[in-house]
């Protein structure tokens, strides 16, 4: 077998890129077996990490654009190795360099971020659209709370109902909230996941300066990505903002009263844990405490659920990339959901919401199983 | 005298030091302080909070590398602890503070209510037969049930029921009461209250041991949520004989035995993500342990281990690993895993891991075994700060380099997992370190608690005929309700020779004893015989009682109906109450035939023998001048130092240097120490407590004779100087030692370097050495983060087969990885090229080895390479060996007397080890054990006289021939044949009466005093004659 040296000049790249926890990494091989890829093909991060230590990664390999940062790897690593962030890095090195590495779909979702501030190149002002009737205020520094919807919430047709949901029942709720319609744009955390670290940069200021701006301090969101982003990247951009999931939200209101569930839900539904909700923030009784108020609801968890719940394929920008049929982890969890004997499929993150109800279409088993937000499912009980 | 160089001893307070010690916790490694501590003079309370003694290493079923049954090396313990005068065992009792300087400690303990009194009950468990409450068994790790009121384990000692209180029917709701009555002994009392107590002792050692990993707290192990994923711990009990399935290995979901298993190592151990990032140090031995014993249960078993690293370090472990790897049906594969599914039928639990490098497979198991790491638990760290003792990081006891046993308070010492998880050999060496710690520090108050018992004068029964009294026990119910107990009194009644014959309920107990005793005086017995339980435990109760009557203890002959009978053929009646009487039967024939054997005394030289001054001979010899003892160090070389001086630091950044300075100028400022440089030992003879040695000393070789009662040898080991990988060829290539002295002496040679290479192994692990050097990996680590301070950005690469930085040391193979250091491993069949290699005006070392995980060649060029070399026997220790008669093991280091539970004795009395003459080991361990070698001496000599003699091995010179046979036999050098007399004679110090020459022997002139041929031929005559 031919010898070949360790190339420094790129390990030295992708650890000036923000790669270098591969240091750490003792090659045990947990990430690798951890992976839910290897259920669907072959997948092996822990000798991508190898390559990356050496030098001699393949850096215009499509597998570093697999991981979707679900941190099944990282909830389990031994020596505590950033993998996703080694899979930034890379991802970041060839942006860099090679604008087109990244897929069709995926630049497309980027240029319209830049431009439009969505990811669908929809009009920036029709942000707040999703309102319709509903009586809702702009925010303004007297409120309580900004309700920051994500770009899936407010622009897609199929989860509007989620935003919709989700503001009446803060309504409902009492709660003095209001919204910046398109004075801000998207969080970006999928753009920096997906390497693009220059757009992310210039999404976050915007965002901080509207907030600024309009005096927010504190955030409710639908989107585990956003509240993960918000928590994690904003403070290192200077925002000073406190953000509450929605399920932390209610699950709260739901403790101290405020609110009541008139109606019963006779249904049997399946809670899957979202990857940013659940192993990303450790939120999983609120969702589940919500659900076990609703009078009337049985409440199953999947197979594999909390610190061990399957991703639905949706996070490390992945919700804008293209995965063949036969690998897509949602078309497994519906698969499951179907078989458990559940009604509704609910979650509470839109990227799961989108990938479920791709799935559900795509079997043809619309009449069989239906897929909610948690929002829905607290709304019809109200 | 309390010597101000000891490391953190406060001055002494004009008040007198207590001649007493506290030992709390009771594992294996608090009662071997116990045990040293008691016989070098001291009083010994020896505290646990459990109902019995034992600890974790009581749970265990076999222990590694020799299978030994972890119960039955450790219960002869039990024993020596509950007989030992001088020793108090409280259990269910803890600590609550300690007032007071070292020397003038008063512990204040608390003691919860037993409601079974210890003087009363006698074990016999009938009230667990009545009570009615079923509760998971801890012993068992609640795999089985057991009763409220139970014996916490067949062998516990103290032999007292104990009560779950929160479960007792009467202690949580008033009712009940049923084992009250039903106790013949009328021992359970339910008004026992919680109680408190001072105790006056001079020193405290802490063993308080570990709690295994809880592996619920990691949802991807799926413990609790799948059915056939069980502990380590728990497997324990499942192999073991006195376990839930009574040692018949049967997964937990359905009782199928199991035919494809997997182990799972490093559970809660080298992982952020568990919360403890030290290794356990254990877990992977232990795994191959169950391995290699599942196999022998199920011989088709297909048996994986999916590990990290595997930590094979210490001695006689590597061999053990590779007789597992031999063993057909076993894999070891070099990957965590990944826990997928259970399948609901089948119960099977499917597990994904990597295969070669980077594949993967799903492979489904019976059972899955998780090797859970040692915590230190929260209790372990609340009693440290009650104590005012420091703690590490990670939770265990904080010590300073080169002082692994002293704690942050003055004479408050450690010993056991509490230090750092640690394996039993290392846990007994450390225990007896520590008891020498308390015994120099008390050392002018030993002997001044101790108990004597008197006993009045023997009388002579020569000439007598035989009065033999006969005394069969109930047991409680144990034995009289399979038994007819009545039946059988009334049949020894007429066995020719016995004049008193009677039944006790509980002959063990005390009332029953006094009236053994008074019977004894009254009737003129002059024989004894009781027919109860096991002389195991119960012998040494019996000949005491002959001995308060005035009669020679050996004039007892017991005979086991329990365990020999009534145990094993209940519901019999009829058959077994006709072979007690057969057993009796033999007994009182045997009974008839005893002599009394006379114990010889003889006085102990309080003087040493220390062969090598390196740092564990010296640590050795401190210890005991401080003790009073006049000590002989003896060294080959000009200096003293040892390997010690080629030392630079401790990867925890211990001054080596400066530490054998140190040593050096205490041992030659002590001036009870002789130093002998430049000298060697010609002879040693004699024998424990006598021996008589001479040297040829110094540089004109004049020979002097030496007395003295023990013998430490210390003589070192070597470092390889390896052919490989052009060592000695190439100026480049050096030891990792050679490396150190370099980077302290001349770092600017290595300033200029930019690709450093190690490559560990180098003649270890091999088919010529197959052990492990132990202590290379680390000292790889040790080089290469002080390569990166010399230069931060020199590539270093560490090639190895397995990192086994253990314990502690974990931290640093974090640290030099987050550093940059690069590690590859590679595999014994592939291993490393290195060429010397011209190119493009540069010079290096080409070094190629293949990544197992890319599956490619890598190729570094390095400018400099250093091997971790093993570290190989002293050349003289094979010559030492023929002098000392001492074996040597498979691997030329010298071989102590047992493994696990003697790792600093010789076979034969009197002689001790320590340090590298042992075999690899790092500084601090060699000082532990120095220690240790030290504590064992002290056992000797502090006793003013040894007894010798009893049952021991007796010649017929008219039959002996002087073959020699005996002598080459003989596992204790206790018999050897007299070239002037032509026969052989025993040396009644070291005989023990094993037997093993009387069957060698082919001229039958040898016999054993108490167990002769006479005797035993006897008793199968007299099973052969006679109705029943």
């Amino acid at each position: 077998m031919e010898a070949i040296a360790p190339i420094k000049e790129v390990s030295d790249l992708i650890r000036d890129a923000g790669g270098d926890a591969f240091k750490l990494c003792f090659q045990c091989g947990l990430c690798t077996v951890s992976c839910p890829w290897n259920c669907v093909r072959s997948f092996s991060p822990h000798q991508m990490i190898s390559q990356a230590k050496f030098g001699l990664a393949d850096i215009e390999d499509e597998a570093w654009w697999l991981c979707s940062t679900c941190n099944m790897c990282i909830s389990r690593c031994p020596r505590g190795v950033s993998i996703t962030d080694i899979m930034r890095s890379v991802r970041a090195i060839m942006m860099e360099y090679q604008y087109n590495m990244a897929q069709p779909s995926l630049r497309s979702a980027m240029g319209s971020l830049r431009g439009n501030g969505n990811p669908w190149l929809e009009d920036r002002e029709k942000r707040s659209a999703w309102k319709q009737d509903l009586q809702l205020e702009d925010f303004h520094q007297d409120m309580d709370l900004l309700y920051f919807p994500c770009c899936v919430p407010a622009y897609d047709p199929k989860l509007r109902s989620v935003a919709r949901a989700s503001a009446a029942i803060l309504q409902a709720a009492g709660v003095r909230f209001g919204i910046l319609g398109s004075k801000e744009n998207c969080c970006g955390e999928s753009v920096r996941k997906a390497g693009n670290d220059e757009l992310f940069e210039s999404l976050v200021k915007s965002n901080i300066s509207a907030f600024e701006a309009e005096g927010v301090r504190e955030v409710i969101v639908s989107s585990p990505h956003c509240y993960t982003t918000f928590k994690e990247d904003y403070p290192g951009f200077g925002a000073q903002i406190k953000v509450f999931h929605m399920t932390q939200y209610l699950a709260d209101l739901i403790d101290r009263g405020r609110l009541k569930f008139r109606k019963e839900l006779r249904k049997k539904v399946v809670y899957h844990d979202p990857c940013y909700l659940g192993r990303h923030n450790g939120i999983y009784d609120e969702p589940r405490k919500i659900l076990g108020s609703i009078p009337g609801l049985e409440v199953m968890d999947e197979i594999d659920s909390r610190e061990n719940s399957l991703c639905c394929g949706g996070g490390g920008g992945r919700i804008w990339m293209e995965t063949k049929k036969g690998e897509r982890f949602s078309d497994m969890l519906v698969d499951q959901a179907i078989s458990l004997g559940a009604d509704i499929l609910v979650t509470a993150c839109p990227y799961c919401l989108l990938n479920f109800m791709d799935s559900v279409v795509t079997a043809d088993k619309g009449d069989v199983l239906e897929v909610k937000d948690i929002s829905i499912i607290v709304q019809s009980a109200l | 005298m309390l010597n101000s160089d000891t490391l953190n001893q406060a001055p002494v307070p004009t008040m007198r030091k207590v001649g007493a010690v506290l030992v709390a916790g009771a594992g294996v490694s608090g009662i071997q302080a116990a045990l040293d501590v008691a016989n070098s003079g001291f009083k010994v309370y020896l505290v646990d909070k459990e109902p019995a003694i034992g600890g974790r290493m009581s749970q265990l079923d076999k222990t590694f590398p020799t299978n030994d049954c972890s119960m039955c090396i450790l219960s002869p313990k039990f024993i020596e602890c509950a007989t030992n005068p001088n020793i108090s065992v409280l259990t269910e009792s803890e600590i609550d503070r300690i007032d007071g300087e070292a020397g003038t400690f008063e512990v204040t303990l608390t003691h919860k209510p037993r409601y079974v009194n210890p003087e009363k009950c006698t074990g016999c468990r009938t009230c667990s037969e009545y009570c009615p409450v079923q509760v998971l068994d801890p012993y068992n790790e609640n795999l089985g049930t057991v009763k409220v009121i139970h014996l916490p384990f067949p062998q516990a000692v103290p032999a007292v029921s104990t009560i779950d209180p929160s479960h007792c029917l009467f202690l949580s709701r008033q009712a009940c009461q049923i084992c009250v009555p039903v106790c013949r002994n009328k021992a359970i009392d339910f008004h026992h209250q919680q109680e408190k107590s001072k105790i006056d002792v001079g020193s405290v050692i802490l063993s308080p041991g570990y709690e295994a990993f809880a592996p619920g707290r990691q949802a991807q192990y799926r413990y609790g949520a799948f059915r056939n994923i069980v502990t380590s711990l728990e497997f324990e009990r499942l192999l073991s004989a006195s376990g839930p399935n009574r040692g018949v290995l049967r997964r937990p979901s359905d009782g199928k035995r199991p035919q494809k298993m997997a182990w799972i190592q490093c559970v809660g151990s080298r992982d952020t993500t568990a919360g403890h990032k030290y290794c356990s140090a254990v877990c992977c031995m232990y795994a191959i342990k169950q391995v290699i014993l599942s196999k022998e249960q199920i011989p088709g078993l297909d048996a994986v281990i999916l590990h990290n690293d595997i930590r094979a370090y210490g001695k006689g472990f590597e061999r053990y690993y590779e007789r597992a790897r031999n063993t057909p049906g076993v894999r070891f594969i070099w990957s965590k895993a990944s826990i997928l599914r259970e399948n609901p039928e089948t119960g099977e639990v499917t597990i994904r891991h990597r295969v070669n490098g980077f594949g993967i497979k799903d492979e489904a198991f019976d059972l899955v075994v998780l090797s859970v790491g040692l915590t230190s638990p929260d209790s372990n760290r609340q009693l440290a700060d009650r104590l005012h003792v420091e703690t590490n990081s990670h939770g265990f006891c904080e010590t300073q380099p080169f002082s692994p046993i002293e704690t942050s308070r003055p004479g408050v010492y450690v010993c056991g997992v509490f230090r750092a998880p640690m394996d039993i050999p290392d846990s007994v060496t450390m225990a007896s370190g520590a008891a020498s710690f308390a015994s120099e520090l008390l050392s002018d108050q030993r002997g001044t608690l101790v108990t004597e018992t008197s006993y009045p004068p023997e009388r002579n029964v020569g000439g007598e005929p035989p009065r033999v009294g006969v005394f069969v026990c109930d047991c409680g119910t144990n034995i009289v309700k399979v038994v007819d107990v009545a039946n059988v009194v009334t049949y020894a009644r007429g066995l020719s020779g016995v004049v008193h014959a009677q039944e006790e309920t509980f002959s063990c107990s005390i009332d029953s004893i006094t009236r053994m005793v008074a019977t004894i005086k009254e009737k003129g017995l002059n024989r004894v015989v009781v027919a109860a339980c096991t002389p195991r435990t119960h012998e040494p109760v019996f000949q005491d009682a002959l001995r308060q009557a005035g009669m020679n203890p050996h004039l007892i002959e017991m005979t086991n109906i329990r365990e020999h009978c009534s145990w094993v053929h209940t519901g019999e009646r009829e058959a077994a109450t006709a072979k007690t009487r057969d057993l009796v039967r033999m007994a009182v024939s045997k009974a008839r035939l005893l002599d009394p054997l006379q114990r010889l005394s003889y006085a102990v030289t309080g003087a040493a023998l220390v062969i090598g001054g390196g740092i564990s001979g010296m640590v050795s010899a401190l210890a005991l001048a401080r003790q009073g003892i006049r000590v002989h160090l003896v060294e080959k070389e000009e200096w003293l130092g040892g390997l010690g001086r080629r030392i630079r630091s401790s990867i925890e950044g211990g001054n080596v240097r400066a530490y054998v300075r140190k040593l050096i100028r205490e041992v030659y400022a002590n001036l009870l120490i002789m130093v002998y440089t430049e000298s060697d030992l010609i002879e040693v003879s004699g024998y424990v407590g006598n021996f008589s040695s001479r040297i040829r000393a110094g540089k004109r070789g004049a020979v002097k004779t030496i007395s003295h009662g023990v013998t430490i040898v210390a003589t070192g080991a070597e470092e390889l100087k390896p052919d490989a990988y052009l060592f000695g060829k190439d100026r480049r290539v050096a030891t990792l030692l050679e490396l150190e002295e370099e980077m302290e002496d001349h770092p600017d040679n290595l300033r200029d370097c930019s690709t450093f290479v190690m490559i560990q192994c180098v003649g270890s692990r091999d088919t010529e050495r197959p052990y492990c050097s132990r202590i290379c990996c680390t000292h790889a680590i040790k080089n290469a983060l002080t390569l990166k301070k010399i230069n931060p950005y020199m590539e270093i690469y560490i090639l190895y087969r397995d990192m086994r930085t253990y314990g502690f040391r974990e931290d640093y193979y974090r640290e030099a990885a987050e550093k940059g250091v690069i590690f590859i491993r590679y595999d014994a069949d592939d291993k490393p090229d290195v060429e010397a290699v011209e190119e493009n005006g540069r010079s290096f070392l080409r070094v190629t080895v293949t990544e197992p995980v890319l599956g490619r060649r890598l190729m570094m060029d390095a400018d400099r390479l250093a091997l971790g070399v093993a570290t190989v026997p002293s050349a003289g220790n094979s010559s030492l060996s023929q002098l000392l008669k001492a074996p040597l093991n498979e691997d030329s280091f010298f071989m102590e007397a047992h493994m696990k539970l003697r790792p600093v004795d010789f076979p034969t009395d009197g002689f001790f080890m320590a340090g590298l003459a042992h075999g690899p080991k790092f500084v601090d361990e060699s000082i532990a054990q120095a220690r240790a070698a030290a504590s064992r001496a002290m056992t000797i000599l502090a006793k003013k006289e040894i007894m010798a003699g009893g049952t021991i091995c007796s010649v017929d010179g008219k039959k002996c021939t002087g073959c020699g046979v005996c002598q080459e036999i003989c596992a204790f050098n206790a018999i050897e044949v007299d070239a002037m007399a032509g026969v052989a004679i025993v040396q009644k110090a070291l005989c023990k009466g094993c037997g093993l020459c009387v069957a060698s022997c082919r001229s039958g002139a040898l016999d054993i005093l108490g167990f002769s041929e006479e005797q035993t031929l006897g008793m199968i005559e007299a099973i052969m004659e006679g109705a029943h």
